[in-house]
Formats: C-alpha cells, sequence, structure tokens
C-alpha cells in the first residue's frame, strides 16, 4: 500500500483537494475533533501520515512514506536527498529579507557587516549572504522570527512572506526575495525507480490533477 | 564514568557475531564457487589512493596523520584500494583476475545525521581485466546467485548503462548539460521542466528521466531517440545481455537508463541490488563497470577494465531479521566436562580434550568449580548442553544425558 505524508499547516487544504480529485480520500485530517496522525483512506488503497511540514521530507527520505507534498522553501532548506516530481503550483509564498520600516536599510548590501539576522531558514539565510559575500550572524530561532528586528536582537530576518500582513502588523518591510516557493509533490527516489504500488500512474494522475487548477 | 563506543560505531557481542558470520558465509561460498580469490588490503590508505576515482570527497573519509604528514584516511571502499594493489603488485598476473572482499569500512557522516553509523560491513567482488558481455553477465548473475544464496525473495536488479545515458546527454547544449544530468540522477523533474530548453530538448529529457521498466519497453523507448551507430551497438549489447540474463530463467531486472551518477566513475554498466517489501525499498548494493579506473593506479596509464559490485551486510541483516533465518541464538556446547573432585582435573582435561579432537567441530567445556550437582545440572539446562561428563579421579566417565 502506498503512503502520503501531508503537511500540517497551510498546504494541507489544497492538498488532501488534490488527492480528492485522483480518488484518495484523507479529509478526515481536516476534521476539527480528528487526532488520527494515519488514516486509510476510504478506498483502501493508500494511507496518510499527517506529520509537520518540516518532517514531511524525513519520511519521503527514509522511503516510509512514498510520496509527499511539501513546499519548495523546505526542500531548499533541508536539501534531502527525494525525487521533486511536480510543481503543484499552490501555496505560494517567498523567502524574504525584512528589516524594520524605520532602518535606513534599502537593501541586503546596506547591511553593517557582522550584523544579526535572526531566521527559522538558517541554511537558506546562510547560503544567500555568502552569495552576498557579506559576513553575518545567522540566529536560529523556532517562530515569531518578527521579534529579532523589534527587540533590536538582529538587524534582519530572513523568513518566509505569503501575503506581507504579518511583516506590515509590525512594522517591518521586505528588501528582497531570495526564492519563491510552491508546493512540491516529492517521491522516495527508489520507490519511484521500482514503481512500487503503481506509483508513477499516481503521480502522472496528480501532474494533470495540478495543471487543471486545484 | 562510562566507556562509551565512539559516535557511530558499535560492537559486535557473540550472536551478533553469528549471525554476521551466517550471511559472510553464504555468500564466501558462493564467491568460491564461481572461482573468485579473497583479497586483502589495508584498513587505511593515502588520502590521494581513496579520491583518485573521484567518487570519493575528501569529507566523507575519517581522516588520520601520521608522523611523516602523509595524508591518510580509513577506507570508505574497496574498489580503489583493489585497483592500487592490482596494478602494482599482481601488474604480472594473467587476466582475468577474480577477487572477493569481506572488509569493514568507513563513512565520515558530515551532514546533521545525530550519530549515524561510521563503521560498515561489505562483501563484493571484482572482475578485472576483461571487458564485454560474458564477464557482465557473470558479475550479474553472481550477484543473483549471493541473493538466492541468502535466501531473499523480494529483491531486483536496477540496471542501467552509463555510457549511453552519456552520450544520449551529449544532445543537450553544453552549458545546460550537467545540470540535466544531475536532475536526471535525482530524479529531479522539476529542473527539467524548467530549465531554458527547447520543446523538443524539454521532451527528450523528460523520456530519459523516466526511461525505466521491464526490458522490451525501455529498450524500445530508447531507439525512438534517433540513435546514431555507435548508441545502437551499445543499446544491442544491452539487448543481449539483458537476453543472456533472462534466458536462465526469473531474473528480475529493471532496465533504468536515468540511472546515472553526476561523475563519469561508472563506463558502462551501473546497478542497485534492492529489496522491496511491502513496507520498505531499501537499496542492498550496488556496483558498475569501471573501465578507466584502473588507469588511474597504473605507473604507464594502463588502462584495465573491470566491473563489481558490493553488498552492505548491514542492509542485508536488517532484511534477513525478518526471515527467521539467521541464528537466533549462539552455538550451544555439546559437552559439559566435569571434575568430580580435584584429583579429577587433570583427567577432566584430558577427557575434553579427547572429544574436540572428533573429525567433526564438538563444542566442549569446562565446569570450572561449582560446588553442587544440582546447580551444574540446571546450568547445563540453562545453556542447552546436551551431555555432562562427570569425571572420577581415575578417569572415568560416567556420562549423562541433559533433559532439555
Amino acid at each position: 500500500m502506498l503512503t502520503v505524508a501531508l503537511p500540517k499547516g497551510e498546504l494541507l487544504k489544497n492538498s488532501i483537494r488534490l488527492l480528492q480529485s485522483v480518488g484518495l480520500d484523507f479529509s478526515a485530517f481536516l476534521d476539527s475533533g480528528n487526532r488520527q496522525l494515519q488514516i486509510t483512506d476510504a478506498s483502501g488503497t493508500a494511507k496518510g501520515l499527517l506529520v509537520r511540514g518540516q518532517d514531511v521530507p524525513v519520511y519521503v527520505e527514509y522511503g516510509q512514506a512514498q510520496i509527499g507534498i511539501i513546499g519548495y522553501d523546505v526542500l531548499r532548506e533541508k536539501q534531502p536527498q527525494v525525487a521533486h516530481l511536480v510543481d503543484l503550483q499552490f501555496g505560494y509564498c517567498r523567502m524574504s529579507v525584512a528589516v524594520k520600516a524605520s532602518s535606513p536599510y534599502k537593501s541586503p548590501l546596506d547591511l553593517p557587516a557582522h550584523s544579526r539576522v535572526a531566521s527559522k531558514y538558517v541554511n537558506s539565510a546562510r547560503e544567500f549572504f555568502q552569495g552576498l559575500d557579506l559576513p553575518v550572524e545567522i540566529v536560529p530561532l523556532y517562530g515569531s522570527v518578527e521579534l529579532g528586528p523589534i527587540t533590536g536582537m538582529s538587524e534582519a530576518i530572513v523568513d518566509i512572506v505569503s501575503t506581507g500582513r504579518t511583516l506590515k502588523e509590525n512594522g517591518l518591510v521586505e528588501i528582497t526575495t531570495l526564492y519563491e516557493s510552491t508546493a512540491r509533490l516529492i517521491a522516495h527516489p527508489l520507490s519511484y525507480r521500482l514503481n512500487t504500488g503503481n506509483l508513477h500512474q499516481l503521480v502522472e494522475q496528480l501532474r494533470e490533477g495540478a495543471l487543471t487548477k486545484v | 564514568m562510562v566507556y562509551q563506543p565512539a559516535a557511530g560505531a558499535r560492537d559486535l557481542l557473540p550472536l551478533d557475531v553469528a549471525q554476521k558470520r551466517w550471511i559472510e558465509d553464504k555468500l564466501q561460498q558462493v564467491f568460491h564457487r564461481w572461482g573468485y580469490h579473497r583479497i586483502i588490503t589495508s584498513t587505511l590508505e593515502r588520502m590521494d589512493t581513496l579520491m583518485a576515482g573521484e567518487a570519493i570527497q575528501r569529507q566523507m573519509v575519517i581522516q588520520l596523520q601520521n608522523s611523516e604528514d602523509e595524508e591518510l584516511g580509513l577506507r570508505p571502499e574497496l574498489t580503489a584500494s583493489i585497483a592500487r594493489a592490482v596494478v602494482t603488485r599482481m601488474a604480472n598476473l594473467r587476466h582475468p583476475q577474480r577477487l572477493y572482499y569481506n572488509a569493514n569500512v568507513f563513512r565520515r557522516i558530515w551532514e546533521n545525521r545525530h550519530n549515524r553509523q561510521q563503521e560498515f560491513y561489505q562483501a563484493g567482488v571484482e572482475l578485472l581485466g576483461v571487458g564485454g558481455l560474458l564477464a557482465n553477465a557473470e558479475v550479474l548473475l553472481l550477484a543473483g546467485n549471493c541473493l538466492t544464496a541468502l535466501g531473499l525473495q523480494d529483491w531486483h536488479l536496477i540496471l542501467g548503462e552509463a555510457g549511453i545515458t552519456r552520450s544520449l546527454l551529449d544532445a543537450f547544449p553544453i552549458n545546460l548539460r550537467a545540470k540535466v544530468r544531475s536532475a536526471i540522477a535525482h530524479l529531479d523533474r522539476i529542473t527539467i521542466d524548467t530549465l531554458p530548453l527547447t520543446d523538443e530538448l524539454r521532451e527528450r529529457a523528460r523520456i530519459m528521466l523516466d526511461l525505466r521498466g521491464n526490458s522490451a519497453d525501455v529498450l524500445q523507448k530508447v531507439s525512438s531517440l534517433n540513435l546514431d551507430a555507435e548508441q545502437q551497438e551499445a543499446v544491442n549489447n544491452l539487448k543481449s545481455l539483458v537476453e543472456l540474463l533472462e534466458s536462465g530463467g526469473k531474473f528480475p531486472i529493471i532496465l533504468d537508463l536515468s540511472l546515472i551518477q553526476t561523475i563519469d566513475y561508472y563506463t558502462g554498466l551501473v546497478f542497485e541490488i534492492v529489496n522491496n517489501t511491502d513496507s520498505q525499498a531499501r537499496v542492498l548494493g550496488r556496483g558498475g563497470r569501471y573501465d578507466q579506473l584502473l588507469g588511474l593506479y597504473h605507473p604507464q596509464g594502463e588502462n584495465i577494465p573491470g566491473i563489481g559490485f558490493v553488498l552492505n551486510i548491514e542492509d542485508l541483516y536488517q532484511v534477513l531479521l525478518s526471515t527467521q533465518q539467521l541464528p537466533q541464538e549462539t552455538p550451544a556446547s555439546d559437552w559439559l566436562v566435569v571434575p568430580e573432585n580435584p584429583a579429577a582435573h587433570s583427567a577432566a582435561f584430558a577427557y575434553a580434550q579427547k572429544l574436540r579432537e572428533s573429525p567433526d567441530l564438538v563444542r566442549v567445556e569446562l565446569d570450572l568449580g561449582s560446588t553442587d550437582r544440582a546447580t551444574i545440572k540446571q546450568y547445563a539446562r540453562d545453556r542447552s548442553i546436551a551431555q555432562i561428563a562427570w569425571i572420577k579421579a581415575d578417569g572415568s566417565p560416567i556420562i549423562e544425558k541433559v533433559s532439555q
């Protein structure tokens, strides 16, 4: 039986809708009363795992799930050894550098050398500033990154922006975008090569489903 | 304080050893039956030897330094060492050379993998000095024989041909070729979809990324890619090989021309030996043909063809563990020899030795001074020892069967 790793949070609804379009029903995960982390779809052909977004590529890389849906931002940050198969188009967001609106910094290069940059995405942040040849100290945080500049701990942040509302309400502005992100269909490479449970056909159906808009 | 093994290292206790030996003995018997000879190379190698083939990068090696400041490393695999030894020490021997190894290797884990294993055990073969259809078929059939000897059912051979795949990549503009190759190697369809390619080339890349399945379909699909004469010949050779392998009965091949690495280590066949059970697909071993590698080690740069594969003992162990075939306990002793009093010590050693000298393996242990018969009998029952020999001072034994 195929196993699909699904991310809690923003991407869940669209992911479930896409899977429904190819006949796999995991909508029970959307039930507010649901506490189950693993359910079998009604047709009995696939199992769904409900995991934290960051953990989707982990289950897929180790082969416990043959496919998964997760944002490109997580793939870019964690570089898991998984097959990137379909850009599912939904879940758009961008990885941006933001600073206090009142600060004099208009571009990342305006940041003084050795300033502090707070981020949940330490690898993306490090890679970006190394590319600029600008030495900065990356401060790893696990949430509410906006507080970095507000409290004065850091000059800037690197974080996911989707509408920009959170930044605005906290008095921050984007000064550059590192990359844009959408949801991706990923697969365990060996299972894909072996075509476990006719995986290839399912992937092609999902590709069709994503093209015809979710 | 508690002394622990180094991070990523482990100890093998007697039962672990019995299980590992069970696997290795089966493999060794197969290697011997195919006329392969064991080679033992040094655990330590110079870094330049390890890295010459470009398949090994510095950060994968656990490095050491000796007093001459030579850069040394613990071998992460055996092929480099064997290539080095063969072109120098065995240069005057006639080809083919059929060699096998069974050894530990070390890999430095530099990624953020907490406490991941660093010492591994591998068994494998190298067939050196001969290229061509029969040598290729021999090594693949030998790999299949290893798996059947271990009683594995759900294995597959994912078979590619790096030479063909590489030449199919020549159609791509030189500035994008490495990207297309890397995308195909990593099954990254999204990159293929977004690279600035013409429609025709994008379609070619998509076909290449999914160029796998049963051999007839794949061979037909690859023939649709406008092959030149040389490519057609290579495809024909691959076809002959597949036919030869499948002629002897069931040989579970998945032909996969997307199976390629991002470096030119393998020059022809490249394959993965995988196990696929319901819950888990796992690579058990891998191999391929490397006709340029030995030339890197040869003093005159002479190329000697080679093909080989490696099986990972730990991965085999994980799969076999669920099949109940591995020994579940260490072998019990056949005899417990008990001197009845201090005057019988010498006679007990002598009697035990006489039992040990049987032509078949007989395991004999001596009681080391227990005080009463009930304890001794209980010990024998606990250890599944079949017989107790009670030795009197005059050397005469009384033999007692232990009811288990």
